[in-house]
């Protein structure tokens, strides 16, 4: 097959308007009369609001409206499940969202969230995912899950006691991994307004423009059709724009006000605000032959979903398949899990919970190699995937699988033996 | 308020300014150029660079009081579609552009070190992009870009 498009360089049509800085980013757009909407998020990981007295921050000259839980026709979001609340009252993570003040400029309205009080009663917070995981810890989203599990992914192949028993070498070791920002350089910001047919607009920087109308639409109450989303250009995202962040509080603070709103995070407050990559904790055990045969793996994965669910099932699941890693692993045994917690609620983020398990089945073979006495390359090569291997889940692999050939390529840079400290 | 004079992209400006107000807010605010971007307002990530009497600065750490009396440029004053300035030129042609939030930052440092040093060594190219963070991380092909940029220039 010939094309003259595979192959070629191609110039990104976008580039040009970004390298003269004419691209509009939701920053960059602005209509004539807009207001300004700040969020008041809170400060405690786990808390109850009892009350919101908003009196004094109204009483400020240029203050358009404080609109909290109340003001919400629907009060959920969420990609999964609608698990997330537009404006909280009952506080899971630091950063909920409780207040939207929206004011004639973006210094008042500043100053105006400083005075509005918000009474917490504050609770007892669960930051550690086995600890949540105890059948005895109170769950965070009791209508949605009896306990903080909120999935749990095993894969099973083969028989491990056989596994172990032909093993010479176990490795047994835990890692971790840490929470990550995906910081994409443009914090986020919208410009919502009603239009001239009662059309509630709203332009935004989104991964899914589409998810984001329905998601308004349900929290305003309003059909599908009376919903516009309209994504300018997104400044980075990385999986954090799948999540909606400031859509729906300007999409209501617009309908409440009929004012055009205008809402840009700080970097302090896109850091509060959107989802952060799992951390995980791994427990693997990895059984091999003297001759460098992975012939074991049992592997146990906690991830940290956090506050809310987001995308939590299908990160792990990621995990879950990718745990045994690129290798032929005749016994295996994998749990994954997503346990809710206090902490800031976990999403995509490149890589999708693949990356985190590379650590783990990476490390397992560079230790195993080390007390076997073969290189690190070795006993890649011996236990790689091949055409027709069958994987941890059961698939047979049919189509491209070039590891070998990848393998190749860097051997002559790899210092033999040695190199796997 | 305060008055200030300068001079941006070649034109004289007189404002009345904030005390408080940053020389971003001046130029994206009172100027309408909104090709200056903001990603922290902490001067770490170099979005908002302008060049300001030959010198890059971030012009969210500089007030626009600060900046009374200077000259400066920012992305609206460097090259269009008819006549690109050839760092930009090398920017599309490289493919260092992605979400392309960084770049007007990153067109002007690149900008402000060909009109000093027409021969940057690689080390050189370094040093004078590493107040601009690239998210999407396209460092490599930015620094191509610059390098190129640089070779086109020497004649």
């Amino acid at each position: 097959m010939k094309t003259s498009v595979v192959g070629s360089r191609v110039v990104r049509e976008d580039a040009w308007g970004k390298v003269f800085g004419q691209t509009k980013f939701p920053a960059d757009v602005n209509l004539q009369g807009q207001i300004y909407a700040v969020v008041i998020r809170s400060p405690h990981p786990h808390a109850r609001v009892l009350g919101i007295n908003s009196e004094q921050a109204m009483s400020l000259a240029g203050v358009v409206a404080v609109l909290t839980a109340k003001d919400v026709p629907n009060n959920s979001h969420g990609v999964l499940f609608r698990d997330q609340p537009v404006l909280a009252e009952y506080i899971r993570m630091v950063g909920d969202p409780v207040a939207v003040v929206g004011a004639e400029t973006e210094e008042i309205a500043r100053a105006a969230a400083k005075l509005v009080e918000v009474e917490y009663q504050v609770l007892p917070a669960v930051f550690d995912p086995e600890e949540a995981m105890r059948p005895d810890a109170l769950p965070l989203h009791p209508t949605l899950r009896p306990t903080n599990v909120l999935y749990h992914m095993p894969i099973r192949r083969g028989n491990l006691q056989e596994g172990w028993a032909q093993a010479d070498v176990v490795i047994e070791k835990e890692y971790s991994t840490q929470h990550v920002d995906h910081a994409f350089l443009q914090p986020e910001a919208v410009l919502a307004h009603v239009d001239e047919r009662g059309h509630m607009v709203v332009e935004t920087a989104t991964q899914y423009a589409h998810y984001d109308r329905g998601e308004i639409a349900h929290a305003l109450g309003l059909r599908f059709s009376q919903v516009q989303v309209k994504t300018l250009a997104v400044g980075g995202a990385f999986g954090g724009r799948e999540d909606i962040s400031l859509q729906i509080m300007a999409a209501l603070m617009a309908w409440n006000t009929l004012r055009p709103v205008k809402m840009e995070n700080t970097r302090e407050e896109s850091f509060y605000s959107h989802s952060k990559r799992h951390p995980m904790r791994m427990h693997y055990k990895t059984g091999a032959t003297k001759d460098g045969k992975l012939v074991a793996l049992e592997a146990k994965i906690i991830g940290d979903a956090g506050a809310y669910s987001s995308w939590s099932i299908n990160v792990l699941r990621k995990s879950a398949v990718h745990a045994s890693g690129p290798y032929v692993i005749p016994n295996v045994s994998i749990d994954s899990y997503a346990v809710f917690t206090n902490n800031p609620y976990s999403g995509a983020m490149r890589g999708f919970g693949a990356a985190q398990t590379v650590l783990a089945y990476e490390s397992q073979m560079d230790l195993l190699a080390k007390e076997i006495g073969i290189s690190p390359l070795e006993i890649r090569l011996r236990n790689l995937f091949k055409v027709g291997s069958t994987t941890a889940t059961g698939q047979v692999l049919t189509g491209s699988v070039p590891l070998d050939q990848c393998l190749a390529k860097i051997a002559p840079y790899l210092q033999r033996g040695g190199d796997s400290q | 308020m305060i008055e200030i004079k300068l001079v941006v992209n070649d034109k004289p400006y007189t404002l009345e300014v904030e005390p408080s107000e940053r020389l971003i807010d001046a130029l994206r605010n009172r100027l309408g150029l909104l090709g200056t971007k903001e990603g922290c307002g902490e001067g770490e990530c170099g979005a908002c660079t302008v060049i300001m009497d030959g010198k890059t600065v971030n012009s969210c750490l500089v007030l626009a009081a600060q900046a009374n009396g200077s000259v400066i440029t920012s992305i609206e004053g460097v090259g269009n579609r008819r006549s690109p300035h050839r760092v930009q030129k090398a920017f599309v042609e490289v493919g260092a552009v992605q979400c392309g939030f960084c770049t007007p930052g990153m067109v002007l440092s690149a900008k402000n070190l060909l009109d000093k040093n027409s021969k940057p060594s690689n080390e050189e190219i370094g040093i004078a992009m590493s107040g601009n963070l690239c998210r999407c991380t396209g460092y490599d092909k930015i620094l191509r870009a610059v390098k190129i940029a640089a070779e086109e220039g020497k004649e």
